[in-house]
């Protein structure tokens, strides 16, 4: 009976055919997807679609195709560009996901559904705001980089370990769309059209799910990271602490975080909501040409001046941000967890502008190379 | 000698209450004319030519034997010397002289290497053990082959195989049971346990499974393997073969019984253990910690032997997002090009690995070794230029091979290789749903085997905790207090206290 | 082969694990969506009321158990209700456990095809399951045990899995707690109870196991307990990965949360996550194979113990091959056996408690 069932099981699985086979091989993969509106509201969805060829022996060579469609969906121009290519298009391995200014000023969201709705994506790609067009990102062909794809994600992978951005991946951002009370930041990057390469310009800040316009310019994204308790590899900081010496460059002095201590509390009195960050730095000093650091006296001097100076930097990044009203520091939804009645009673994003959300940065030198 | 001669009295009983189960017990009395005798045996042998017949006395005795199974010197020695010299008046006062009278008796007897004699005039026929013995030397298995401890290996000598075992094991307690199996062949079988540890339900058990085999011919262990076995159509070895006598003597003492048979050094051991095949004595002539790494590598190879193709082929044809980035463009080269589906790849190589080990395994060795290089080199390397399988499926399919071969026992190694094929269907079907299933068949399978009633899986499935220190890990020898309980050995305890002395010295602490 | 076997008793913690496999199955990834959806952020708050209130349930049980030390459940259904009676009863359990089983193999099939496997045809998928399922019942309890009992190891790769999400949680999303009131949270209570209907099999297996009365109760509540702290590992790690209104939308957070992990080796751990969660599928629906023959064997008198489960896997395979994929028939099923679970898995036990008590009280009555 047993060998009975075995046979007509081996049978089944040799007749049938194999119903969900997606050889690997016969996919396109498409490591870089681009969306920029169109004036008519259509999508013009740009991919980047690397090729490899290998010889029996020699190296690999490998061309990128780039393809730009038109489609009044994410999925219909998906769609079209299927229809152009040779065998199919799989998105579900993107490493990069950029979209163009005027999108991103729009409505982020729907670009994003069929990413969450299909269960093969992988959701980690990187998300970014291109200042112009996301199309002309993609057709960059950075010399001495390995295609655009990886090129891109790399430098967004860079600005993650030098705490410049979150490291927003779709999953991420995922609950930061939907979730009220929760705003995020997405690296914006600018082209540059005579090196052929991008740059990272600053943290684009959103509000629900679109671009205000606004951005953290690119020295002050560490101290945005820290601020929100965020530290990746790497953070330094070049700050001009003293005006004095005659050669520039003894004016200033840079440092690197070794541990940082961030702590925020959200108050409601008498309907006003207050913020208090707080966060205390351990540093090491990397560069100071003025100062041997020898003295205590002059450390503590240098602790205050840098927590004056980062803290003065904390206010103006918190202004940019009320401003924008993108709520990065999510205390709309510590509100709303540790104040529900209060949550109910406002509306956040008239509310958020108008709160007082006051830093105040510790610096303490702990280290400072091995001279002194 | 003397146990040897104990011995050979139970084989004896045991021989005869065999008999009468067959047919009844023959007699034949003989006649007091040696013409009538002679001519009895002579017809009895088919009248063969290798039946020596010696005549003595002018013609009024003759000494019989087959001239093939029996040794001259021996004869000389044991029969004719003792006469010359004149130390005995007659021929069956020679000491190791036997007499009866029933010549249906002598038909074994001479069948089994001895000469009959018989005089004229009297009923009496007298016979001596003169067989010749040619043997190996008792010298280490080839396939078993280990880096420490004893070299020697089972021959085809039954008696001294038992030697070995008992030389190992001198105990009151040794228990051999004789068994003859096989109606033409007569071949002569051994079980040997350890009265008082060995669980007497398996002994029992495995008596009766051997009465009740019937068959012409038994060849070798793996004949009566087949015949006891608790599940034949399972592809799964359910003996262990082994032809170490440390490994042997290991198992009995552990309450296992081992299976002997004439002619073969391959000794069976029951009940065993799916994990026992992974258990190497060189494990426990090593340090414990390379034991216990060893061994995580061995049983991490039975995944391997059994998975990675199956897996390979349902990353890249079903789930190939489970692939990092940096090794996406890698694979994705290597296969770009390949004219088959990846299912038929795999079959291809699976196939063309079987194919030169098979042919590679009989051959004289130096023709083996171009086997190798034709195979190995001219068709791993031409196969991947000509585009038929990827590179990355000849390292799956060649690690695969490797990592089968790993098992410590042949069987299983050819098992493991037989298993890969299903998987390969179901993940060629289903991706990794098809491994799944496929491995829960597996070891459905793998907890449902029972080999004499002891279940195959253990100490997985029964789980027994204190077993799992000799499983996965080789645990230092001293923290094995206890037999593993899938054997149901009676006494339990293997050892006391051994490291005591640690106490005593109390500076042995500090440094 | 199973004449060889010898008949021993389940050691305590084979009974331990059957009880947490049979449990812990399809619904372990879809139930912190269900719990989130009646009562939000709180849900597990609902997680572990059920667990409480299910405690008596059990001890229902197990007064239920102790009355009969050595009848299983269908013996025991003759025993209280009088023989033709009693064999009814044991006849609708065998259609209770067998709709289980079909609710089963329905809502898994549904998944499977929903994340791996969309071409697949239905028929294969269920028919594998049941095979395999048909297989590990045929191997009698003890057979099951064992497998259980090994298999467990990959509760534990779960576990690990799932703590590999811990670093991306946040603990505000449980807050505010009990905004809404009670009434949500009591609504989840259902929700959770049904996840724990498998602990009828501590009844079903109850007098094939060894020790005394009390401590065969200890192992019960451990196992309980075990599964209601497992759950709630498992609810509170997707409440704080994922936000709440993110929550109201994911289905399978378990599976969810785990796409966009990326290691050195593997992306994508869902798929490796899934295929785990397939092992725990199949010993739940293998012991409600095992139930439904148990149950035929003990109605028709029989003895024959491939036949009947064979019966039973095709009682439990043939209605959902004309259910498929239709998610609202599905649905309305599912629903329709979660209201059957009431009744048998909890209303049930105490009728026959209280029966078999008044039965137990006349007889004294009658002998004295």
């Amino acid at each position: 009976m047993k060998r009975k069932s075995i046979c007509i099981l081996t049978c089944l699985l040799l007749l049938t055919g194999c119903w969900d086979t997606r050889q690997f091989k016969d996919v396109k993969l498409v490591l870089s997807i681009g969306f920029d509106q169109n004036d008519d509201g259509t999508l013009t969805e740009t991919v980047s679609i690397p090729t490899v060829k290998r010889s029996t022996d020699g190296p690999t060579s490998e061309t990128v195709q780039v393809l730009t469609t038109e489609g009044k969906t994410p999925r219909e121009a998906r769609d079209h560009t299927d229809q152009m290519i040779a065998n199919t298009f799989d998105p579900s391995k993107a490493k990069v996901i950029l979209m163009g200014e005027e999108l991103a000023k729009n409505s982020i969201q729907p670009i994003f559904d069929q990413f969450y709705r299909n269960p093969n994506n992988n959701l980690n790609a990187y998300i970014a705001v291109v200042d112009g067009k996301a199309e002309d990102a993609i057709r960059m062909t950075p010399s001495n980089e390995s295609g655009v794809s990886k090129y891109i994600s790399e430098l967004l992978e860079g600005q993650i370990n030098a705490t410049h951005s979150t490291g927003e991946n779709i999953e991420v951002l995922h609950g930061e769309l939907l979730e009220p009370g929760i705003d995020f930041a997405v690296p914006l990057l600018s082209i540059e059209e005579e090196q052929d390469m991008l740059n990272f310009e600053g943290l684009a800040l959103f509000h629900k799910d679109a671009y205000t316009g606004e951005f953290i310019p690119n020295h002050q994204t560490t101290l945005l990271m820290l601020l929100e308790g965020i530290r990746g590899k790497l953070a330094s900081f070049t700050l001009k602490v003293t005006d004095e010496e005659e050669n520039a460059i003894r004016n200033y002095l840079t440092f690197r975080v070794m541990r940082n201590k961030q702590d925020m509390k959200v108050k409601v009195e008498n309907d006003q909501v207050t913020a208090d960050i707080s966060m205390k730095l351990k540093i090491r000093v990397v560069e100071y040409p003025s100062n041997h650091l020898t003295s205590k006296k002059k450390i503590k001097k240098l602790n205050k001046k840098l927590s004056e100076l980062l803290t003065e930097q904390a206010e103006e990044i918190i202004a940019t941000i009320q401003e924008a009203n993108s709520d990065v520091f999510q205390i709309g939804r510590h509100v709303h967890s540790y104040h529900p009645d209060y949550w109910k009673k406002v509306k956040w994003d008239e509310e958020f502008p108008n709160i007082t959300i006051t830093p105040k940065v510790e610096v303490d030198i702990v280290q400072y190379g091995v001279i002194s | 000698m003397g146990f040897l001669r104990n011995l050979l009295g139970t084989r004896d009983k045991i021989e005869d209450s065999s008999h009468k189960g067959q047919d009844q017990q023959p007699n034949q009395p003989s006649s007091k004319k040696l013409s009538e005798n002679v001519e009895y045996l002579l017809n009895e042998f088919k009248r063969t030519d290798d039946l020596k017949i010696r005549a003595m006395n002018n013609g009024q005795a003759v000494l019989m034997y087959f001239e093939p199974l029996v040794d001259q010197e021996k004869i000389q020695q044991n029969i004719f010397t003792p006469l010359e010299m004149g130390h005995v008046e007659h021929i069956s006062e020679i000491p190791n002289a036997r007499s009866s009278e029933n010549l249906e008796e002598m038909i074994p007897t001479l069948l089994r290497g001895h000469a009959v004699y018989m005089e004229d005039g009297s009923k009496t026929i007298t016979r001596f053990n003169v067989t010749s013995v040619f043997n190996r030397n008792v010298e280490e298995p080839q396939n078993e082959k280990i880096v420490r401890g004893s070299h020697d290996g089972f021959i085809e000598n039954l008696m001294i195989n038992l030697n070995l075992v008992r030389k190992k094991i001198e105990h009151r307690d040794l228990v051999v049971k004789y068994f003859k199996v096989g109606k033409k062949t007569n071949t002569n079988i051994a079980i040997v346990y350890m009265d008082g540890i060995a669980d007497p339900e398996i002994v029992k058990k495995m008596e009766e499974r051997i009465k009740a085999i019937s068959v012409d011919m038994i060849q070798s262990p793996g004949y009566i393997e087949e015949f006891i076995e608790d599940n034949p159509y399972s592809p799964f070895p359910q003996m262990l073969n082994t032809e170490r006598p440390d490994r042997v003597t290991a198992n009995i003492m552990e309450g296992r019984i081992a299976l002997m048979a004439e002619g073969s050094p391959t000794t069976l051991i029951a009940p065993s253990t799916f994990f026992m095949f992974y258990q190497a004595s060189d494990d426990y002539n090593a340090r414990w910690y390379t034991g216990t790494f060893v061994r995580l590598v061995r049983l991490a190879s039975f995944i391997i032997a059994i998975g990675m193709p199956a897996f390979y082929i349902a990353v890249i044809s079903f789930h190939y997002e489970v692939l990092p980035d940096e090794l996406l463009l890698p694979v994705k080269s290597s296969i770009n090009e390949i004219a088959y589906p990846p299912i038929l790849e795999a079959l291809i190589m699976v196939v063309i690995i079987e194919l030169i080990r098979e042919s590679g395994i009989r051959l004289p060795s130096p023709v083996g070794q171009t086997i190798g290089i034709v195979g190995g080199l001219v068709i791993g390397d031409a196969v991947v230029r000509a585009g038929l399988v990827s590179n990355l499926m000849v390292i799956v399919v060649a690690l695969t091979a490797i990592a089968s071969f790993v098992v410590p026992s042949n069987e299983l190694s050819t098992t493991l290789r037989l298993m890969t094929f299903p998987l390969i269907f179901l993940a060629g079907t289903f991706g990794f749903v098809g491994i799944v299933f496929g491995f829960l068949f597996l070891t459905i399978h793998l907890t449902r085997l029972e080999s004499f009633g002891v279940p195959y899986f253990a100490p997985v499935a029964p789980l027994s905790i204190s077993d799992l220190k000799d499983t996965f890990v080789r645990l230092p020898l001293f923290m094995m207090k206890k037999r593993p309980k899938d054997a149901h050995p009676l006494q339990e305890k293997a050892m006391g206290e051994s490291r005591e002395w640690v106490q005593h010295e109390p500076d042995n602490n500090k440094n | 082969m199973s004449q060889t076997t010898i008949k021993t008793k389940l050691s305590r913690r084979q009974y331990f694990f059957i009880i947490v496999q049979t449990e812990i199955g399809v619904g372990i990834l879809s139930l912190p969506y269900d719990l989130h959806s009646a009562a939000k952020q709180d849900g597990w708050i609902s997680l572990l009321i059920g667990g409480v209130l299910l405690q008596i349930v059990l001890l229902v049980i197990w007064l239920i158990a102790k009355r009969y030390p050595d009848k299983d459940f269908f013996q025991i259904q003759e025993a209280v209700f009088s023989k033709w009676i009693g064999k009814g009863v044991s006849l609708l359990y065998v259609a209770y456990f067998s709709m289980v089983a079909m609710v089963i193999l329905l809502l898994f099939v549904r998944l499977i095809s929903l994340w791996v496997l969309p071409q697949t045809p239905f028929w294969i998928l269920a028919l594998l399951m049941i095979l395999v399922c048909l297989y590990l019942a045929s191997g009698g309890l003890n057979t099951m045990a064992r497998f259980y009992t090994f298999v467990s190891i990959f509760l534990v790769v779960l576990v690990a899995f799932v703590l590999y999400a811990l670093k991306d949680t946040q603990l505000t999303f449980l807050f505010p707690i009990l905004n809404s009131g009670w009434m949500p949270v009591i609504k989840g209570a259902n929700e959770a109870v049904l996840s724990f209907f498998g602990f009828i099999i501590s009844l079903v297996i109850y007098s094939k196991v060894e020790g005394s009365p009390a401590q065969r109760l200890r192992t019960i509540f451990y196992a309980h307990w075990f599964v209601v702290l497992f759950y709630l590992f498992t609810v509170l790690v997707s409440f704080t990965f994922f936000s709440p209104v993110e929550m109201s939308f994911i289905q399978e957070p378990l599976l969810y949360m785990l796409k966009s992990f990326e290691f050195v080796i593997v992306a994508r751990l869902d798929l490796f996550f899934l295929s785990i969660w397939i092992v725990n599928v199949a010993t739940t629906l293998t012991t409600y194979v095992y139930m439904t023959g148990l149950g035929l064997m003990d109605v028709f008198n029989t003895k024959k113990t491939a036949p009947s489960y064979m019966i039973a896997a095709l009682l439990i395979l043939i209605p959902p091959l004309f259910i498929g994929y239709n998610m609202e028939r599905v649905d309305e099923f599912n629903n329709f056996v979660v209201w059957l679970g009431y009744i048998f898995s909890v209303a049930f036990l105490f009728i026959i408690y209280f029966v078999s008590l008044i039965r137990g009280s006349l007889q004294k009555g009658g002998s004295s």
